[in-house]
């Protein structure tokens, strides 16, 4: 296998340089974040990379901050005991219009939007398939949600497909590409096993919202139906609940032993959390909702950075902020530096940070070293 | 009371083929008479059923209706309903987890739901014959104190293993209700829990079996 490092890049973009690639004024779809990075505009972080493999699935030179070894990765790692594609991903999805169902109050979906293509994946779905191998506007992605660290992730996944390992680590699912059978914990978007051991998977954002939200902000999105191709008990969560919030999702407790301990806070509080090479930040995501911006550093690099808020669809963004502009909330949008131009959240002309949403044990457990902005809230959010 | 047998006064040391055809001979004659007995039907039949649709549950193919959908998204909104998957015979063997496989059909009745998994019913329905007849064997035992000298606290024991073998439908789901935090080595005990009840059982009903003076049962 070959091993390449890339040198460090000189700096972060300037605002009027990263205004081109950020869609100034509008919204970015959910791909956006990822085509800066693939393209290395907004990379500054220098971290090491690898190379790919032709067999598997596309990566990004860049690779994400990792604060431990692979070999201890793979040491940690656990037999979830469902063995491989015991939980079997879903391969062929169905949808219907999102305006042809019903779903209970603050159900929760996953939001993916890709060339005026919006689509919804309903949690209580993937939470028995954790996996789907789809396409969106043409380019075979897949979808992906772990429901032990509550998180929703999203990848390229090019001529190949990704399954469910069916082991864990810190609670989250580790991936198997079928092209190179490398592992890849989800959250960390990077093989820590196999040829591409290293590598990082090219990641686009997922946005964890609620049905009626994406809804009313996608009126045309499709829905995926649980048409899997197998057969489940779908409205059944084997964890817990969302709608209201209970069981796994509302303990403090934890199913798995986490790799680092947290300090404090709930264990299942949900922070925003966002990585980039040199660092890891967490914003609070209840009081990211509640105040709007929150600003702060990746993990000590000195990195600064602002996380702004969608109400809409109770979500966050996150951007580098190099040069310190202020960042203030105008209505349903942001202005920056004082100019009232009324920026979208998703589209603030800034160098924007993949970020989703994760509990807060699982985001402590893979980065130790990740700073943490604002107040330390209960399970869940929006409650 | 009449305990001893003649099989009995085989030693297991000294002559074990026949101290062990023995023990499955008055552990088959322990069975036939219990069975016999109405109490011993009754109590099978009643396990029976209970312990199946209990697998069911504890394999979560078997419950109520979730809550997730206010509409018609699922299309099963009349009060009977099967759907079955396309591809029933490549899908009934798929293994899904330890002794779980996939589930072909789904029977919705109001709001009651069953997975149909061919497999598992036929593993279900064994664990609760063995069951059934271990506690129907020990039933009899327990109300004929002059057939037997084992104490009434053996038909509990002899449930044990049977619950046991219910662990291993959940998995580490399981942990999660009674509030243990799994490890590598509890999932791996956790994997054999189905075979390790099916011999416990097994020999629980021997061990039953052995105690009942068939000339009593009889």
């Amino acid at each position: 296998m070959t091993y390449t490092r890339r040198a460090a890049l000189a700096g972060f973009a300037a605002l009027g340089a990263v205004g081109v690639a950020g869609c100034l004024g509008g919204g970015r779809d959910s791909f956006g974040d990822s085509d800066a990075a693939r393209d290395g505009e907004s990379d500054a972080d220098g971290g090491e990379s690898v190379a790919g493999d032709p067999n598997g699935p596309p990566t990004v030179e860049t690779a994400y901050h990792v604060p431990y070894e692979f070999e201890t990765l793979v040491a940690e790692s656990l037999d979830g005991g469902v063995g491989k594609d015991g939980i079997p991903s879903v391969e062929e999805p169905s949808y219907r219009p999102i305006s042809e169902v019903t779903y209970a109050e603050r159900l929760p979906v996953f939001g993916v939007e890709h060339g005026g293509d919006a689509r919804a994946y309903p949690q209580h779905i993937l939470s028995h398939h954790e996996i789907v191998n789809d396409e969106i506007d043409g380019e075979p992605v897949s979808v992906t949600y772990c429901p032990l660290t509550g998180t929703a992730q999203g990848f390229r996944r090019g001529d190949t497909s990704f399954g469910v390992s069916g082991r864990l680590v810190n609670s989250n699912l580790i991936m198997y590409d079928r092209g190179t059978e490398s592992w890849w914990p989800q959250m960390l978007a990077t093989a820590i096993d196999g040829p591409m051991t290293g590598a990082t998977l090219d990641e686009f954002r997922v946005v964890w919202t609620t049905a009626e939200a994406w809804a009313a902000r996608h009126p045309d999105s499709l829905v995926m139906t649980d048409d899997t191709g197998f057969l489940r008990r779908y409205e059944n969560d084997p964890y817990g609940s969302y709608a209201p919030l209970g069981g796994y999702y509302a303990q403090d407790r934890t199913m798995f032993p986490a790799l680092a301990p947290r300090k404090e806070g709930h264990a299942k509080s949900v922070v925003i959390g966002a990585r980039t090479g040199r660092g890891a930040v967490a914003f609070d995501k209840q009081t990211l909702l509640d105040d709007r911006v929150l600003t702060g550093t990746v993990g000590e690099s000195g990195e600064r950075v602002v996380a702004v808020a969608d109400t809409g669809l109770s979500t966050g963004y996150v951007y580098r902020n190099p040069d310190d502009l202020t960042v203030e909330s105008d209505g349903n949008g942001y202005r920056i530096g004082g100019e009232s131009d009324g920026f979208a959240a998703d589209g603030l002309p800034l160098d924007s940070v993949l970020a989703f949403d994760a509990m807060w044990f699982a985001w402590a457990g893979f980065y130790p070293d990740t700073a943490f902005v604002g107040e330390h809230t209960g399970a869940g959010y929006g409650r | 009371m009449g305990a001893e047998t003649e099989s009995s006064t085989d030693s297991p040391l000294a002559a074990p083929v026949a101290w062990t055809v023995g023990l499955v001979h008055r552990t088959g004659f322990a069975i036939r008479a219990s069975l016999g007995r109405r109490d011993g039907r009754v109590t099978f039949a009643v396990v029976w059923v209970a312990y199946f649709l209990a697998y069911a549950v504890g394999l979560d193919h078997l419950g109520l209706r979730g809550s997730a959908l206010t509409g018609t998204a699922g299309g099963r909104s009349s009060a009977v309903d099967i759907v079955v998957v396309s591809d029933p015979l490549g899908l009934l063997t798929r293994r899904v987890a330890p002794f779980q496989y996939e589930p072909i059909a789904l029977v919705t009745v109001g709001p009651i739901e069953y997975l149909f998994a061919p497999v598992n019913v036929a593993i279900g329905l064994g664990l609760a014959a063995l069951v059934g007849v271990t506690l129907a064997v020990s039933v009899v035992a327990w109300r004929g104190p002059a057939a037997c000298r084992i104490g009434a606290g053996a038909g509990a024991a002899a449930g044990i293993p049977g619950l046991l073998s219910g662990f291993v439908c959940c998995g580490p789901t399981l942990l999660l209700v009674i509030g243990v935090q799994a490890s590598a080595g509890l999932l791996a005990v956790m994997q054999w829990f189905l075979p390790i009840a099916v011999l416990g059982l097994v020999a629980t009903l021997l061990w039953v079996g052995s105690r009942v003076d068939p000339a009593a049962v009889g």
